[in-house]
């Protein structure tokens, strides 16, 4: 079991939440998702972020539009879907439980270790 | 200065150079390759294309400017190595060790090369499948096809319409054993660019085609295009197998080149070491007896290999430069050193034959005469004497030995002498030693004969003479020969024994009067011949035949038959003796002697 491997699991399976919630009240073009994503350490290099964002949308959960851009090519203006929005809900609710449980799993572990 | 490419990147126009353009190119491309078509490729590349298309912008001051290695690669640091695309359903898997060991594993699969292929790239194709290097694949298809009856051939051609051609990058991986990812394949492309440029645009017209509505109007296109290329290819196909051909037989040619100048440089190698050493070893110092010149066995030894090594280096060379085609040329100072190292050892060698052949310019001979007291009707026997030091095995024919002598000295031994017989008018018999040998002058010559030791022993009527003569090694082996003549007066007698025999002449001539095959027989000689009491009987023997045939007296080599009238009276032949007259029968026969008379019976 290589630790990168791991490592990447962990990030990947919240980053799907994350893109959502970085969507969730306003519609962003990949630039904008990609610099909050960066802001928050969240990811290193941008590659990353475009098959995710073709699955989701495949998967119906996102939607574009294209914006015209005064300094480069047109843009991907990508907002939630409906059903993206239920998704989300859902990642939410879940983000919460796990983030309960694994609050109380690491601090009972480091009440044991004091 | 840089050559500039124009590009469109997203629908935006950029100048970029030609090397950060190909390396833009490369890195999309492995992106591209690290995508299936079901994960929506088309539309990723789409989106990263004008990501790259942004972020060039945001560096590109003012329209004059132009993309160069410095953009590009800050641009591949910000969106990442094609490795960081991986979305793979992969990496959200259980178990990540499955997936990695599966890579180990990477089954090789057997593809043609056709890149370094000879014929149709088999050769090259198994040697990836096995992890061997080509050339032991294509020895191996000389030696089927050689020794295989041609079967070889037909194999070749089973392969290579069986197996398939390694087309793109990903055969080509799967052909060498590398696991399909995209650092590998992207290192493939970085090796050979070029060699892959066709797949690449294959790939990049297929996405294209799905984008654009435009895809009949290119698929006409590559149809044309196929058709086209169909046709060249066979006759380009036909001009390569002719090529191939040629260049087959020239290897091999080269081949066997390499094979006759490595084997003869080896053997000569091995040659003047052994010779060589025979100056060092003690005791091997047969070459250094016969080399009456005086020449360094080494220096003789070293030029030979000179004479005979260089032109076969230089074969060896020649099929080298055929076999192998970007070998590197020993340069012109070699060649042309080697080339007079060559001529000196050539006129080496002639200045060494000379000498040598001059060692036997002069033949001498010093000859000893001695009576022997034999007079007419005295016997002498004449026998050869072995020695003790210089026994067999050693034929006559050999030319000589080298032993110690009694004094422990190394001493030449040679049995190359001869014995003959002459009739002599003197009273007294006499014996004539002839010694000769070759040298350089009359003196040397004469010198060598003079060397040469012989005795013999006589004693009353026996002639003891030595089977051999010796000379000291310092004299070396110098056609040395002895000649014995015995002058014996007539109407004396001599006995040869069994052991002269190969000393003797096989027939007369000159004067010689006793052969070969009169060794064991006295005789008795005459003015110009001998006369043998023992041999006559056995000759006429032979000779005589008689046949008699008459009516009452018939004797043939059947028997002797006697008649009187019609009644037989005597009959000799193989069945016995069967006499008969009026009244008394004799018969003599295997069952006993049988005599019958008409009066009384007697048996015994």
């Amino acid at each position: 079991m290589k630790i990168e491997n791991t490592k990447a699991q962990m990030r990947k399976g919240v980053l799907e939440f994350c893109i959502l919630s970085v969507l969730k009240d306003d519609d962003a073009y990949v630039a904008e998702i990609l610099d909050t994503l960066k802001d928050a350490k969240l990811l290193v290099v941008e590659g990353t972020i475009y098959p995710l964002l073709t699955r989701l949308k495949n998967a119906g959960l996102l939607n574009y539009r294209w914006e015209e851009s005064t300094s480069g090519p047109p843009r991907k203006y990508y907002g939630l879907t409906e059903t993206g929005k239920l998704f989300l809900n859902e990642l939410n609710t879940t983000w919460s439980e796990l983030q309960n449980a694994v609050n109380i799993v690491t601090n009972q572990k480091t009440n044991k270790n004091e | 200065m840089n050559k500039t490419v124009n590009i469109n990147l997203a629908g935006i126009f950029f100048h970029i150079d030609e090397d950060a353009y190909l390396k833009l190119q490369r890195y999309l491309e492995a992106i591209k390759r690290s995508f299936t078509d079901s994960q929506g490729r088309a539309e990723i590349i789409a989106d990263i294309e004008a990501r790259i298309a942004e972020l060039f912008s945001e560096r590109l001051i003012n329209e004059r400017q132009v993309i160069g290695n410095k953009e590009v690669d800050e641009v591949i640091s910000i969106m990442g190595q094609p490795e960081d695309y991986l979305v793979d359903d992969e990496i959200f898997e259980d178990e990540p060790q499955s997936s990695s060991s599966q890579k180990e594993k990477s089954n090789k699969k057997l593809f043609r090369d056709t890149d370094n292929s000879y014929i149709g790239g088999v050769s090259a194709g198994l040697a990836h499948y096995f992890g061997i290097d080509a050339i032991w694949i294509r020895l191996i298809w000389i030696l089927l096809v050689v020794g295989g009856f041609g079967t070889g051939i037909l194999l070749y051609i089973l392969l290579w319409i069986l197996v398939p051609e390694a087309k793109t990058t990903a055969e080509k991986l799967m052909m060498t054993g590398e696991p399909v990812n995209i650092s590998n394949i992207e290192k493939k492309i970085k090796d050979g660019f070029d060699s892959v440029s066709e797949t690449v645009s294959g790939v990049a017209k297929n996405v294209s085609d799905s984008v654009s509505g435009a895809a009949k109007k290119v698929d006409i296109k590559k149809q044309g295009n196929k058709i086209k290329s169909s046709s060249r290819t066979f006759f380009d196909t036909l001009a390569d197998v002719i090529m191939f051909f040629f260049k087959i037989i020239a290897k091999f040619i080269g081949l066997i080149l390499i094979l006759i100048g490595a084997s003869t440089l080896i053997a000569l190698i091995v040659g003047l070491f052994s010779l060589g050493a025979i100056d060092i070893i003690p005791g091997t110092d047969l070459v250094g007896i016969v080399n009456a010149g005086e020449t360094p066995v080494w220096f003789a030894s070293l030029l030979a290999f000179l004479a005979v090594g260089i032109p076969f280096f230089f074969l060896f060379y020649l099929g080298l430069r055929i076999l192998i085609t970007n070998l590197k040329s020993i340069g012109k100072v070699a060649k042309l050193s080697l080339l007079g190292l060559w001529l000196f050892s050539l006129i080496g060698i002639a200045i060494v034959s000379i000498r040598e052949a001059s060692e036997h310019a002069y033949n001498e001979h010093y000859i000893e005469k001695m009576p022997l007291e034999t007079r007419a009707k005295d016997t002498l026997i004449v026998s050869f004497a072995e020695n003790d030091y210089f026994k067999n095995p050693f034929y006559r024919h050999d030319a000589f030995k080298v032993a110690s002598n009694p004094e422990g000295k190394k001493t030449i031994f040679s049995k190359d002498l001869r014995i003959q017989v002459k009739s002599t008018t003197d009273s007294v018999a006499s014996i004539k030693i002839e010694k000769s040998a070759d040298g350089r002058n009359y003196e040397k010559a004469l010198d060598r004969a003079k060397n040469i030791e012989y005795s013999y022993a006589f004693n009353n009527k026996d002639l003891v003479l030595d089977a051999y003569y010796s000379t000291a090694i310092s004299n070396k082996y110098c056609e040395q020969e002895v000649l014995i003549t015995l002058y014996l007066p007539v109407e004396s007698v001599v006995y040869f024994e069994k052991n002269t025999e190969s000393f003797l002449n096989y027939r007369t001539h000159s004067n010689n009067i006793v052969t070969s095959n009169q060794v064991n027989h006295y005789l008795t000689i005459g003015s110009d011949n001998v006369i043998c009491k023992t041999c006559e009987t056995e000759k006429e023997e032979e000779s005589f035949e008689v046949n008699v045939d008459m009516p009452q007296v018939k004797i043939n080599d059947k028997g002797i038959e006697i008649k009187t009238g019609d009644k037989q009276i005597l009959k000799i032949d193989e069945n016995g003796i069967n006499g008969e007259v009026e009244t008394v029968r004799v018969k003599i026969d295997s069952t006993g002697i049988n005599i019958t008379s008409d009066e009384k019976n007697e048996n015994q």
